[in-house]
């Protein structure tokens, strides 16, 4: 089973143009671990998709470095075979279909055409494959891009935006799909502009804004920020069971928000102290108002 | 560099551009055989009837009908090249081959085959039409050895032009700028500039071309041979306009940013 290198980027800088230049990334330093699926967000134009071609050798930074395990990917000698990536679902050419797509890039790398079916079977375009690219969905498009990535059998997998075009049901197949390789040793960067999309698939964030790194480290370091809403009956009571263990505030005669505890806990401590709940959940919008808030900090020139 | 070629060739052979460019230059070359044999050029006026085709000269002219189609496989080789930033497949191509001049490299080998093999199908059915239509008149004897130097000077000619094609592309890289350029240069800026400095014409592309697909020219066909280069010499300045556009491309528009 192939595992997966571990991504470094490393004081990372790229300015675009000369007379306006744009900053589109700006000394960013972060890591990716293999065996885990990596969130890589922020919002659009933050500079995602350039800091993934430069982990690519397809844009050369400004300055920094950025290598895959200790070498930069245009000194691969097999790329294809080491990394995977799916990055826009615009890099086909209409007339061709998406077998001939597969295999030109099959035999660019060393790889068998035998995999070509294979993958395609993967992604679930066995039936398309004959049909020329320029008729397909964005839906479809994304599942190529993926089975192109996926054609080397690499360890680390590096997709822009994934989910983008793909209906609830292909959602769901890719998240446990991203999960499964992950739990093979390999490394998965996956970039999204909204946290909801990825939440329940990765285990790690990074998150950036305006080129910058603003948050890197598990999901859940982000998520204990969030809040957890009780409906009780009981709420004096629960309010002195959870008494100095985190922030209660009263929303309602019977109702309170907590901070600082998971719903998990804060069910643990109403059944031991016996209280009654009707109503235990995360205010699950509120994972997403973290996002906003990390990555709205910069927008007002806040912490750099 | 087997793999590579490997992918190239199924990058040209999976679209119908190369097939359609083929039959075009097959059709235009044929065109120009039955004009040549069924009327009379205006030139040619004031020869008695009958005696256009016993001349020898005219008749190897309309053997070297396929020369004048080499223009099409330098359409080939750009299309070749700006196709993939059009269709922005040279992200797939540079993340299998980052080293970026690899990929010029085997797309330069692949073109001049492909290039070379256009131009002996497009000789040999202009060649075998040219037969066909002449069978049922009196005509001058078709002389095979000039008719295989022609055949050596065309599968020659369309093999560089290609080559010069993709060299342009990698240069130019917008597809409708580099054909359009193309086109503007060898109809409209090299004649021109011919009118002016008799010199130059033998060292521009379309000059150096003549002088590759020299047996046609020799045929009476544009320009006299004196002005061109001998067929080795334009083969050079071919070759040389093909290496200075690639070398350009490698240090400048090959090492862009893929965005």
């Amino acid at each position: 089973m192939p595992h997966g290198d571990h991504l470094h980027v490393t004081g990372l800088t790229k300015t675009f143009g000369r007379r306006r230049p744009v900053h589109a990334v700006q000394d960013l330093t972060f890591e990716v671990a293999s065996g885990r699926v990596t969130g890589f967000l922020g919002p659009n134009g933050s500079g995602k998709t350039t800091t993934l071609r430069c982990l690519l050798g397809l844009v050369t930074p400004t300055s920094g470095v950025t290598s895959i395990g200790a070498t930069p990917y245009r000194s691969l000698h097999h790329p294809l075979h080491v990394v995977g990536a799916a990055l826009e679902a615009s890099g086909f050419h209409p007339a061709r279909s998406a077998r001939n797509h597969l295999r030109i890039i099959a035999a660019s790398g060393h790889i068998p055409d035998s995999r070509v079916d294979d993958v395609l079977g993967i992604v679930g375009l066995a039936d398309a494959a004959g049909r020329r690219v320029g008729g397909y969905s964005l839906g479809m498009r994304q599942r190529l891009a993926l089975a192109a990535a996926l054609l080397g059998d690499p360890g680390v997998l590096i997709l822009d935006e994934p989910a983008n075009g793909l209906d609830p049901e292909g959602i769901a197949w890719l998240r446990s799909f991203l999960r499964n390789l992950a739990a093979e040793g390999r490394t998965i960067l996956v970039s999204s502009h909204v946290l909801s999309e990825v939440q329940q698939t990765v285990d790690d964030v990074v998150v950036i804004t305006h080129g910058r790194l603003v948050h890197v480290g598990p999901l859940d370091a982000l998520t204990a920020a969030a809040e957890v809403r009780v409906r009780t009956p009981q709420r004096d009571a629960l309010m002195t069971a959870l008494a100095d263990k985190c922030t209660a505030r009263v929303t309602d005669h019977d109702a309170l928000t907590i901070t600082g505890l998971t719903p998990a806990e804060v069910g643990t401590i109403a059944f031991r102290a016996a209280i009654e709940l009707h109503e235990l959940s995360a205010a699950s919008s509120d994972l997403e108002e973290a996002f906003l808030a990390l990555t709205s900090t910069i927008n007002n020139g806040g912490a750099a | 560099m087997i793999a590579m070629l490997k992918a190239e060739w199924r990058k040209a052979s999976s679209t119908k551009v190369m097939w359609g460019l083929v039959v075009a230059a097959i059709l235009f070359a044929c065109l120009n055989v039955s004009l040549l044999i069924l009327l009379r050029p205006s030139a040619a006026r004031d020869l008695p009837s009958g005696a256009l085709l016993t001349n020898a000269d005219y008749i190897t002219n309309i053997i070297g009908s396929a020369g004048s189609s080499a223009f099409f496989a330098l359409i080939l080789g750009i299309i070749g090249m700006t196709a993939e930033y059009r269709h922005l497949t040279i992200t797939a191509t540079f993340l299998a081959a980052p080293r970026r001049s690899q990929v010029l490299v085997a797309k330069t080998v692949l073109y001049l085959l492909i290039g070379a093999v256009m131009g002996a199908i497009t000789f040999a059915v202009s060649f075998a039409l040219a037969i066909v239509l002449l069978a049922s008149k009196e005509h001058a004897q078709i002389d095979g050895g000039q008719a295989m130097q022609i055949l050596g000077g065309v599968v020659l000619g369309y093999a560089i032009y290609a080559v010069l094609g993709v060299a342009l592309g990698a240069l130019v890289r917008v597809q409708v700028a580099a054909v359009i350029g193309a086109l503007a240069f060898t109809l409209i800026a090299e004649p021109l500039l011919g009118l002016f400095f008799d010199w130059a014409g033998r060292w521009l592309p379309g000059g150096a071309l003549r002088a590759v697909l020299q047996a046609t020219a020799a045929s009476g066909r544009g320009s006299s041979t004196a002005d061109l280069l001998p067929v080795w010499g334009g083969a050079l300045v071919l070759i040389g306009y093909a290496v200075l556009f690639g070398v350009l491309a490698s240090a400048t528009t090959l090492r862009r940013d893929i965005t």
